[in-house]
């Protein structure tokens, strides 16, 4: 095939890292809720195998909220949110180590305060566009 | 080249215009080596530019004056040499050499709300058109 000599040769980037644009705190919402009921389930349980599972996979849902929480702070919230939001850091970063403890421990009260936080960014999603923004046809209802 | 003055009657106007806008500035320019064509790659510039576009570029302009707000730029990526980003500009400041790149999308843009301002010295060429796709072609800045 012959090249179309109009064609430049150079390309520019008109760059994005992820394009995709869809964020939602719902996601380190569940993962979060999910820790909360393990937690429960684990003080009302005498198995030791079914305590000792109930660890394993708080660890693993305590990290992916985690995840889902930087992925909120690092990439969907930019700096005018931040002007509109001035404790967005701290409340981000107050989350982030709240799934820590939730990670390592299996107090439920540390629990119920990562799940206090993450309904913040939820309030600063909301108030800087939320579903409208970020979901496709503005899911879920 | 002989062809394209043969079909030049049936081609629409708009036509006409892109493919004298590209050839003839192009070959005009590249012979000076003060303009260029690019081809445009990702959306973080819709709808001002969509991918796949291809523009006009010219490199004397910033040899006289400091690029504008408002102009689209090219400028060699802070976080990948190898590559050239198309931003509009956003502020210059002259006195720390730097300036802010942005793209006209910014739900979808990786620019220096991430990798902060961009060393002046780096931005070299301008984008003056638009030459295909023929019905969108036209000056740009």
């Amino acid at each position: 095939m012959l090249r179309n000599p109009l064609r430049p040769r150079r390309r520019v980037h008109a760059h994005c890292d992820i394009p995709c644009g869809v964020y939602d705190p719902e996601q380190a919402r569940i993962e979060a809720e999910s820790c909360y009921r393990i937690i429960e389930k684990y003080h009302g349980s005498t198995d030791e195998v079914f305590r000792q599972r109930c660890v394993a996979v708080k660890e693993e849902r305590a990290e992916m909220t985690k995840h889902h929480i930087d992925v909120l702070w690092h990439d969907y919230f930019k700096p005018d949110h931040v002007a509109k939001f001035p404790d967005l850091h701290d409340v981000c970063w107050k989350a982030s180590k709240a799934a820590s403890k939730v990670k390592q421990t299996t107090d439920l009260e540390a629990a119920k305060e990562l799940l206090g936080l993450i309904d913040r960014i939820d309030d600063m999603w909301k108030a800087t566009g939320g579903l409208e923004k970020t979901r496709l046809n503005g899911r879920p209802s | 080249m002989r062809q394209e003055r043969g079909q030049r009657r049936p081609l629409s106007a708009s036509v006409a215009r892109g493919l004298a806008l590209g050839t003839g500035l192009a070959a005009a320019g590249a012979a000076r080596r003060w303009l260029d064509v690019v081809e445009v790659e990702g959306g973080s510039m819709t709808p001002t530019l969509l991918p796949g576009e291809w523009l006009l570029v010219e490199c004397r302009s910033y040899t006289r004056r400091l690029p504008r707000i408002g102009e689209i730029v090219l400028a060699p990526d802070p976080r990948d040499a190898t590559r050239e980003l198309i931003k509009r500009v956003a502020a210059v400041d002259p006195d720390a050499g730097t300036l802010d790149l942005r793209g006209d999308a910014p739900e979808a843009s990786t620019d220096s709300r991430t990798f902060g301002a961009a060393p002046l010295a780096g931005v070299r060429w301008r984008v003056i058109a638009r030459y295909w796709p023929p019905g969108r072609a036209g000056r740009l800045t």
